[in-house]
């Protein structure tokens, strides 16, 4: 048996994204020790540059719609695989610019830190392209080791050791489940690719497969019942990872969800729809009951994390190509409102070397701009008008209500109740009790960059959500033959704004 | 010739005794220990299927997790490391700095 492997100039422009960053990423480790008095900081801007010109080149792939499958199709460029992939340089650049003046607190390897985000952004950007069974193995443990380091890195901090600790125990049985639910789903149908696994029948092998290869991703995305690793990982992770950690992995692995779920298993919808279900209340309740006990902030973003993805979970047990764009677009309205929350949260850890929500007491009195933007983000994070969380959400339900889902609306909204409680108890904490520090907090211009295009994203995507709209339709086209019964429209046209 | 469910049996046995050992054990080297022995389930399922179905594929796929399950141990042994250096212990119990 011979393999044959023939790449074309076409065939690698595809890869064109991901070698530039690997190249990037050579640059930059190479600039680190072999110019051992550079200021490290150069070395982030260095980063941010790359990363600016992946971006571009992934705009460029978007507007010029180009597409293929690499690999025996294991690698695939499509309009999802480049708007995830736009998502997560989004992300990875966001959270170096907020990493800036956190790395001048590590006392060794403050250039590896870089690189090693970047590394996670590389095997993310794989994880948003990978189209077999093979490829989201290898990818997801790619993107996975580097964060493993990541939040250990922390030498000298116990809670961030133990944080390493825990996410690697869990990660790597995770690992194992998916590894073993592979193997049974490649037995049953002898393929990998995930259009060829479609299999009409549901066998055993295939079910128990598929299960724990959910349970694998649930584990990543950090579903209820897999959720257990996130909040001492946040908590004890160095706070610019936890941000990074919070969102991009959760896109990516978004990415292969909607893949496994819309092609593979388009067949079964009824039977997973109901594993959706569930796990999107039990996410929503649990987060958002436990978050109220929270004296932590970034415990408390942690479990208000698990609820946020309860509620993309809702778009997904759609099952639609319309909850397929609301899940896009909520990630969107997530990333710009969870970053901006931790950038404030790293900006006044930076300062005050704290990160208990009672140190946020007369945060108004202290920052008035810092204030300002936690109470928009934490607004946005709650779903009020007219902020990005709202359309967000407004739009996934929309979504759940054409495939007649009201429990789960119905649970749904009882869930944005209580999350309103535990976010206004961090405003009133800000806003109306008296600090026991008044001296004023300044900070830094990248981090002044990140709270700016957080509320930039935030006021936009809430007041004008029609580009992004469309931009996520477009994104999704190819599920159009999932469009439910009353999925007549396939753009959302919003009453205020658009 | 043996039969292919005797390959999926053993890697069936294997698999539980994997998931016990990362649930009940309370030392990290040998949750590590146990979660390769998860991830060697799949591999002789993976290699088993291949040869029953004429097809390299799964072969190609066990190479792959071999390699992972390497950078796992290399990985989790250096998290290890630190954590020892910190605490003096590799017991899961004694990880209760982080809790609400």
């Amino acid at each position: 048996m011979t393999f044959t492997l023939t790449l074309s100039g076409a065939d690698l422009l595809l890869l064109l994204p991901e070698m530039l960053l690997t190249v990037w990423l050579c640059v930059v480790l190479t600039m680190d020790f072999a110019m051992p008095r550079l200021p490290k900081d150069r070395l982030a801007y260095l980063s941010v540059a790359g990363l600016a010109g992946v971006l571009a080149n992934l705009v460029w792939f978007d507007l010029a719609g180009i597409g293929g499958t690499l690999f025996a199709h294991m690698f695939v460029v499509d309009r999802l695989a480049v708007f995830f992939k736009i998502f997560i340089v989004g992300t990875t650049i966001l959270v170096i610019l907020a990493s800036v003046d956190y790395v001048r607190r590590f006392r060794f390897f403050k250039g590896e830190y870089y690189f090693l985000v970047l590394m996670s952004a590389l095997g993310m950007m794989f994880m948003a392209s990978a189209n077999d069974l093979l490829s989201v193995f290898i990818t997801l443990e790619f993107s996975t080791f580097g964060f493993y380091v990541l939040v250990a890195y922390l030498r000298d901090d116990v809670a961030s050791n133990e944080a390493g600790l825990k996410f690697f125990i869990l990660g790597v049985f995770a690992a194992g489940l998916l590894a073993y639910g592979i193997s049974l789903v490649y037995g049953e149908t002898g393929k990998l690719v995930f259009s060829d696994i479609a299999s009409p029948s549901a066998t055993p092998g295939l079910v128990i497969g598929f299960l724990l290869i959910f349970a694998a991703l649930g584990f990543k995305i950090g579903a209820v019942p897999f959720h257990s690793w996130i909040p001492d990982t946040y908590h004890g992770a160095p706070t610019p990872v936890t941000a990074f950690l919070s969102i991009a992995p959760k896109g990516a692995a978004f990415a292969i969800l909607i893949r496994m779920f819309f092609v593979s298993l388009a067949a079964f919808k009824p039977a997973w729809v109901l594993l959706l279900v569930g796990a999107s209340i039990l996410s929503m309740t649990y987060g958002n009951i436990v978050a109220i006990a929270q004296r932590n902030i970034k415990r408390l973003l942690a479990y208000s994390g698990i609820a946020q993805i309860g509620n993309i979970l809702i778009g997904l047990a759609a099952g639609t190509k319309m909850g397929g764009d609301a899940i896009l677009f909520y990630l969107l309205t997530y990333l710009f409102a969870n970053l901006g929350a931790f950038a404030i949260v790293i900006a006044v850890g930076n300062l005050i070397r704290s990160d208990e929500i009672e140190d946020y007491n007369g945060l108004n009195r202290r920052s008035p701009f810092l204030a300002f933007a936690m109470l928009v983000f934490l607004l946005s994070l709650a779903g009020v008008p007219p902020l990005a969380g709202f359309i967000g959400k407004l739009y996934i339900f929309l979504a759940a209500i054409d495939e007649g889902l009201y429990t789960l609306i119905a649970v749904g909204l009882i869930n944005i109740v209580i999350s309103m409680y535990y976010y206004l108890v961090v405003v009133k904490k800000m806003y109306i009790n008296e600090p026991t520090d008044p001296s004023p907090l300044t900070i830094s211009p990248p981090m002044k960059v990140v709270v700016y295009a957080g509320l930039a994203g935030t006021l936009f995507l809430g007041i004008y959500p029609q580009p992004a709209i469309n931009w996520v339709v477009a994104a999704t086209l190819m599920f159009s033959n999932l469009a439910g019964p009353a999925a007549a429209a396939p753009t959302l046209v919003l009453p205020i704004g658009g | 010739m043996v039969p292919l469910s005797a390959y999926v049996a053993v890697s069936a046995v294997l698999f539980t005794t994997g998931v016990i050992g990362v649930l009940i054990r309370r030392n990290f080297i040998i949750v590590l220990m146990a979660v390769e022995i998860m991830l060697n389930a799949a591999n002789l399922n993976l290699v088993a299927f291949s040869h029953y179905l004429d097809s390299m594929a799964g072969q190609i796929v066990a190479l792959f997790v071999i390699a992972i399950a390497g950078g796992e141990a290399a990985v989790g042994l250096a998290i290890i490391i630190v954590v020892f250096r910190g605490k003096i212990s590799t017991n899961v119990d004694e990880m209760n700095l982080l809790k609400w």
